[in-house]
């Protein structure tokens, strides 16, 4: 080998080493700094309106793949294949062509919410609209945008099943008012990322690999609740709710009330729960991990409960419904 | 000399000639094309040229999944295949030197080993390098940075790419070595009838390299031509497992295909 192809060699493999050597410590630590770690969120919240009342994420592939969602599967196997229906209505395989989901819920003037889900992944946009017009769907150009809608659908629902391909793998389903809305952001930019309040509570979440943001007291406002009911309620502002599923499941469930009395009371209430839990659990060793992790935090408005649930628990959930399944013997 | 020593001598030789050949340069300059293009992406954000204000950008991960497809998947890495498989042994029966290597004391098959290896060696040091670049250069486009997330996609391009350009290697080296004009046939086969073949329904797309690479390709194709509106239709992707024994059978039967040729033919040397 001459002088010249030993330096090309060297030097393609040390393009290759750095940027994967890069790669990894991204993958697996995250640097600081926004380069390399996803500092401002999924990008799909350029899509999510600026005023909506609750946001949520989660990284589709990897929850589906992770050891905890297998033993819950087990643990609890779900009758009636709905995934299956969900494939066969919309072509879409959830286990393998979602990667991650972005959703949204946006309080509309007359009281009721716009739903709307983002979704990254693999789809056919040929196949999905097939489906959808099979079960009814129409198709109309909606801002240079096939809109694919479905308006035989539940009186209860109030609206129509819109669903667009907003870029390539990039899919968004919901009411129509909301995927409507989300053909408008990509024009006029005034998306969730200007909403100043909530984006700095996503970056003082510690995200995992599923999250959700929402502002209770406007939600509250669209479940027309009795007023009996509703001033039963705690005064939660913004709740938060993130978590991590791989080999267990661990996260945080963050409330802010709207001053810090609330905050105490809501306190006062949570540590009845816990004490109440831990005394009905005594004979269950199964839910005695889970209750034991729990663990209550927070000051001022806050109030934060942790949690985690390591993967034993499903297997012993699992271990006992197929013993009580199983006949006795004779 | 045993098969794998003589190879490796092959291998040794060849390898210096193809990095410094007049193709390669040629080529290097086709590669470094898609890193041009990444450069040209970034200063257009950073100088807002490009990108207007409260328009949202592209999507980093997006543009980065449309260059893996168009440009290094469908034109790239059958480009390097045809252009260096088809040459193993037609450069040196052009050049009139393969007199010489059929005349040392070592197998004839040693000889399409030793220069298959060091075709990809050569190919890949030329595009691995490339496509990390572009990864890091484009990803960070647009609204947040995801190259932590799509970290384990890079692995998969890589991975694929390489597979990608044994199997296209495999392929032409046989063809190379079989066939007077290797390169008109070879860029016909890749770049016209492959993704003809890929379009039409019927089974004839299962003796293609790109149907089994295409179930690596772990980005979304991109939906915006009449094309891949087609492919859409008579898509039928193979499962992963399926795609890699495809590739595994092509790699080794186009090799074995290969060795046997040279082993047998007579090479006549034009005057």
């Amino acid at each position: 080998m001459t002088t010249r192809t030993r330096y090309f060699v060297i030097t393609s493999l040390l393009v290759l080493t750095v940027g994967l050597g890069t790669g990894l410590l991204a993958y697996y630590v995250g640097v600081p700094g926004g380069f390399l770690v996803d500092r401002d969120g999924p990008e799909e919240l350029q899509y999510v309106p600026r005023d909506a009342a609750l946001l949520a994420y989660a990284d589709v592939r990897e929850i589906m793949t992770s050891d905890v969602r297998e033993k819950i599967r087990r643990a609890m196997p779900v009758h009636g294949d709905g995934q299956a229906q969900f494939q066969e209505q919309t072509g879409i395989n959830i286990e393998s062509d979602i990667d991650h989901v972005v959703a949204s819920l946006q309080p509309l003037a007359d009281g009721t919410t716009a739903g709307l889900v983002v979704a990254r992944g693999r789809f056919s946009d040929v196949k999905i609209e097939a489906l959808m017009r099979e079960h009814g769907a129409q198709v109309e150009d909606y801002n240079g945008k096939r809109l694919i809608e479905n308006h035989e659908i539940p009186q209860q629902v109030g609206d129509t099943l819109a669903l667009t391909f907003l870029e390539p793998g990039l899919v968004a389903v919901g009411s129509g008012w909301g995927v409507r809305a989300a053909i408008d952001l990509q024009k006029s930019g005034e998306n969730v990322t200007k909403n100043t309040e909530l984006m700095d509570l996503m970056r003082s979440l510690d995200r995992g690999n599923a999250w959700t943001i929402g502002r209770l007291d406007l939600l509250r406002t669209g479940w027309r609740l009795p007023p009996q009911v509703a001033n039963q309620l705690p005064p939660i502002t913004w709740f938060s709710i993130s978590s991590r599923v791989d080999s267990s499941i661990s996260g945080t469930v963050r409330a802010d009330t709207r001053d810090e009395e609330a905050a105490n009371n809501l306190r006062d209430v949570v540590r009845g729960f816990l004490a109440l839990a831990k005394l009905q659990t005594g004979s269950r060793p199964e839910l005695q991990t889970l209750v034991q992790s729990l663990e209550l935090g927070g000051t001022g408005k806050t109030v934060a409960l942790s949690f985690s649930v390591p993967g034993a628990v499903f297997d012993a959930f699992g271990a006992n419904r197929e013993s009580a399944e199983k006949p006795p013997a004779h | 000399m045993n098969l794998l020593t003589s190879a490796a001598r092959i291998f040794d030789l060849s390898l210096g000639q193809m990095l410094w050949s007049r193709r390669s340069v040629f080529l290097g300059l086709v590669v470094g094309g898609p890193i041009v293009l990444a450069v040209a992406l970034r200063l257009a954000e950073a100088s807002g040229l490009m990108f207007a204000p409260n328009r949202p950008r592209p999507a980093g991960a997006m543009i980065y999944g449309m260059m893996i497809w168009l440009l290094y998947v469908r034109f790239l890495v059958p480009v390097l295949g045809v252009f260096y498989g088809t040459s193993l042994i037609a450069d040196e029966v052009d050049d009139k030197t393969i007199t010489y290597l059929f005349t040392r004391p070592i197998q004839r098959t040693a000889v399409i080993i030793g220069k298959y290896l060091a075709y990809l060696v050569c190919t890949v040091l030329l595009l691995l390098p490339s496509v990390v670049i572009v990864f890091f250069l484009v990803v960070p486009l647009g609204r947040g940075a995801t190259i932590a997330r799509m970290f384990p996609t890079l692995l998969t391009d890589l991975g694929m790419l390489a597979l990608g350009l044994a199997a296209y290697g495999a392929v032409f080296a046989f063809v190379g070595a079989r066939l007077k004009r290797p390169l008109v046939v070879g860029l016909i086969f890749a770049l016209g009838c492959e993704p003809a073949v890929l379009i039409a329904p019927g089974y004839l797309k299962r003796a293609t390299v790109a149907y089994y690479l295409q179930t690596l390709v772990r980005h979304e194709m991109p939906q915006n031509s009449p094309g891949a509106a087609l492919l859409q239709i008579f898509n039928e992707v193979p499962p992963l497992s399926t795609s890699l024994i495809g590739l595994a059978v092509i790699v080794g039967l186009g090799l074995w295909l290969a060795g046997r040729t040279v082993e047998s033919r007579e090479y006549v040397l034009e005057q």
